[in-house]
C-alpha cells in the first residue's frame, strides 16, 4: 500500500513538509525573544479571520492571513510602546479573537465540524489552491527569516544594543510578529490553530537541549519540525488518527528524547558549572 | 565644524523616566581620546544619562550631539560601541560567544551580505582582547556572570568604534580581567577613542580616567580631574573611595554627606 498514490496524500505531505520547515524557523526567534506563546495567541486571533472568510464567502485562508497579520502588528506595537501591561492586554486579544471566531462561524451557518477543521487541522481537505498559497507564504517566511538572520538574531538577543547599532528595531520586531502570523495561518490546515504554536516552539525547545549555537538551534529545530510533521502525517494515516495532534505529540516525543540526551552531553563537556572565574561568583552581586 | 566637534556633546539635557525627570539640565562634552567616568549612587541618573546620550531614551530639554550631529539625525552608528547594563548576555535560545560578538559588526554590514574578512578579523581581535578567544564556540549561557560581561564588552569592541559607552561593564568581572580590560581601554583611548564609563566603582580602571563626572539627583554635582575629585572627597569621612583601586565596596552614595560640589569649570 503506497500512501503516495493518493493525490490528497501528496498534498497533505507537501503541506506538512512546508509547515514543519517554516514554523520552527520563525519560532526560534519567538523563543529567543521569550515570546513563545505569541504564536498561540495569534492562532486565536486568526480564528476570527477564518470566520470572516466563511461569513463573507472569501477564502478563509486569505482572510485569516489578513486578520492575523493585523492582530500581530497591533500586539507588537502595544508591546514596543510599553502599553501592553504584561500579559493582560494580550489576553484580551486572544480571547476576543476566539470568541468572535466562534460567534461569527455560527452566524455564517458553520457547524462545530467546520470549526474543528480549523482548530485542529484538516490535512486531507487541502486543495491545490490551498497548497499553492501555503507554498507562497512558506517561501516568503523562510526567505525573510533565513535571509535576515543576522539582523533578527541581534534584535531578539539584545534590543538595546541593536538600537545603538542603528537597526530599525521596531520594524524588525513587527516583521517577526507578522511572519509569525503568516506562519500560523499556513499551519492552520496542518496542525490547526490551537496546536500551531506547538510546532513553532516544541522543535526549538528540543533542539536547544542539544546545541550551543543559534544557527545550529535554528537548523536542528527546522529538521525536527520537518521530521515530526512528515512522520506525523504518515503515522496518522497508518493508524487512522488525526494528523495535527499526532504531529505535535511526535514533536513532544523529540523533546522528551532530547532533554536527557542534552543533559548527558553537557555533563560530558563539564559545563554544569563555570569552573574558572570562581571569584566572579563573589563579586557577582554588584 | 565637524572636525573640531566633540565626540559627544550633551547640553542642558533633561530626561524623563516614569513621569519624573531623572536627569536634569546636564551638560557633558567628551573629546576624542578622552576617558570620562560618570559616577553616582543608585538612582543618581548616570545610566539614564548615557542611555539618552546614545538615543535610547528621549529627552525633554537640551540636546545630544554625536560627532557633531543631533542624535535624532545620527546615522554613523558604527562609530559607537555600547555595552548595556545587563545581568546576562544570554537569551531564550542558545548562542555562542562568537555569535554574540559578531552582532557588534551589524552596524558595519550591509543587508544580505556574508561576513567579510574584516568582520571576522575584528571579531577575533575583540575576543582575544577580552581573553575569550578559546571559548568562542561555547554557549554564552554556560559562562559565568563575569565572562558574560566580557562577551558584551567584546561585542562593543568588535564594532571598532570611535566612542565607547560602557554602562557598568565590570560588574562581576574578576580583578585579573578588570586589569586586562584596563589595558584594552587604555590602548583604545591612546588611539583616540573617546570613552564614557558608568560605574559604581572603578578598581583598576581608575588610573585611566581623565575626568570624573559625579551625578547626584540627576544633576552634575562634580566635573573635574580625578585628583580634584579625590581632594574634594577627602573632606568626607569613612567612605570607600570609588576611585581607589583597592576599594571593594562603595555601595552608598559616591560623595559623603554634607560634601559640597566644587565646580571646576
Amino acid at each position: 500500500m503506497s500512501l503516495l498514490a493518493y493525490d490528497f496524500m501528496q498534498r497533505a505531505l507537501m503541506a506538512a513538509l512546508l509547515t514543519g520547515l517554516t514554523a520552527p524557523a520563525i519560532g526560534t526567534y519567538l523563543v529567543q525573544k521569550r515570546l513563545a506563546l505569541l504564536g498561540d495567541g495569534i492562532g486565536h486571533i486568526a480564528l476570527t479571520g477564518v470566520a470572516l472568510g466563511l461569513l463573507t464567502g472569501q477564502a478563509p485562508l486569505l482572510t485569516a492571513v489578513i486578520v492575523a497579520v493585523a492582530g500581530a502588528t497591533v500586539i507588537e506595537v502595544l508591546r514596543l510602546r510599553g502599553r501592553a501591561s504584561g500579559d493582560v492586554a494580550l489576553a484580551l486579544f486572544f480571547y476576543g479573537g476566539i470568541a468572535a471566531g466562534v460567534l461569527l462561524t455560527g452566524l455564517a451557518g458553520g457547524s462545530a465540524a467546520t470549526l474543528t477543521s480549523y482548530l485542529f487541522g484538516a490535512l486531507t481537505t487541502v486543495s491545490d489552491a490551498d497548497l499553492l498559497l501555503v507554498f507562497v507564504l512558506a517561501a516568503l517566511v523562510l526567505t525573510v527569516s533565513l535571509g535576515l538572520a543576522p539582523q533578527l538574531f541581534a534584535v531578539c538577543q539584545d534590543e538595546e544594543h541593536a538600537r545603538v547599532s542603528g537597526m530599525p528595531v521596531a520594524a524588525y520586531s513587527v516583521l517577526i510578529s507578522v511572519l509569525a502570523a503568516v506562519t500560523v495561518t499556513l499551519a492552520m490546515r496542518t496542525v490547526g490553530l490551537l496546536l500551531v504554536s506547538a510546532l513553532m516552539v516544541v522543535p526549538v525547545a528540543a533542539a536547544q537541549q542539544l546545541t550551543r549555537a543559534f544557527r545550529a538551534t535554528l537548523a536542528l529545530a527546522m529538521a525536527l519540525g520537518v521530521l515530526a510533521a512528515v512522520s506525523g502525517v504518515w503515522v496518522s494515516f497508518s493508524v487512522n488518527a488525526a494528523p495535527g495532534p499526532t504531529i505535535v505529540l511526535l514533536a513532544l516525543a523529540g523533546f522528551v528524547v532530547a532533554s536527557p540526551l542534552g543533559g548527558w552531553l553537557r555533563s560530558r563537556r563539564g559545563v554544569t558549572m563555570p569552573t574558572d572565574d570562581l571569584h566572579d561568583l563573589h563579586d557577582g552581586k554588584n | 565644524m565637524l572636525s573640531d566637534a566633540p565626540t559627544l556633546h550633551v547640553h542642558d539635557l533633561t530626561v524623563p523616566l516614569g513621569g519624573r525627570s531623572v536627569v536634569r539640565h546636564v551638560a557633558l562634552d567628551v573629546r576624542p581620546g578622552e576617558f570620562v567616568t560618570v559616577l553616582g549612587g543608585n538612582g543618581s541618573g548616570k545610566s539614564t544619562l548615557v542611555r539618552a546620550a546614545t538615543g535610547l531614551l528621549p529627552h525633554t530639554t537640551g540636546e545630544v550631539r554625536l560627532f557633531g550631529t543631533p542624535v535624532a539625525d545620527f546615522r554613523d552608528w558604527h562609530r559607537i560601541g555600547y555595552v548595556p547594563q545587563r545581568p546576562s548576555a544570554a537569551s531564550g535560545v542558545p548562542a555562542t560567544v562568537r555569535e554574540i560578538v559578531t552582532a557588534g559588526r551589524l552596524s558595519r554590514r550591509r543587508l544580505l551580505r556574508p561576513l567579510r574578512h574584516a568582520d571576522k578579523a575584528a571579531v577575533q581581535a575583540a575576543l582575544t582582547s577580552v581573553d575569550l578567544a578559546d571559548r568562542a564556540g561555547e554557549s554564552v549561557a554556560e559562562l559565568s556572570g563575569g565572562q558574560q560581561q566580557r562577551v558584551l564588552i567584546a561585542r562593543a569592541l568588535a564594532t571598532e568604534p570611535d566612542l565607547l559607552v560602557l554602562d557598568e561593564p565590570t560588574a562581576g568581572v574578576d580583578l585579573e580581567h578588570q586589569q586586562l580590560l584596563a589595558r584594552v581601554l587604555a590602548a583604545h583611548a591612546a588611539r583616540g577613542v573617546a570613552i564614557v564609563l558608568v560605574a559604581h566603582e572603578l578598581g583598576p580602571l581608575a588610573r585611566l580616567v581623565d575626568r570624573v563626572v559625579v551625578l547626584r539627583d540627576g544633576r552634575v554635582a562634580f566635573d573635574g580631574t580625578p585628583d580634584a575629585e579625590a581632594a574634594a572627597f577627602a573632606h568626607s569621612h569613612d567612605q570607600h573611595h570609588p576611585l581607589d583601586p583597592n576599594s571593594s565596596g562603595a555601595r552608598a552614595g559616591v560623595l559623603g554627606p554634607g560634601w559640597q560640589a566644587g565646580e571646576r569649570r
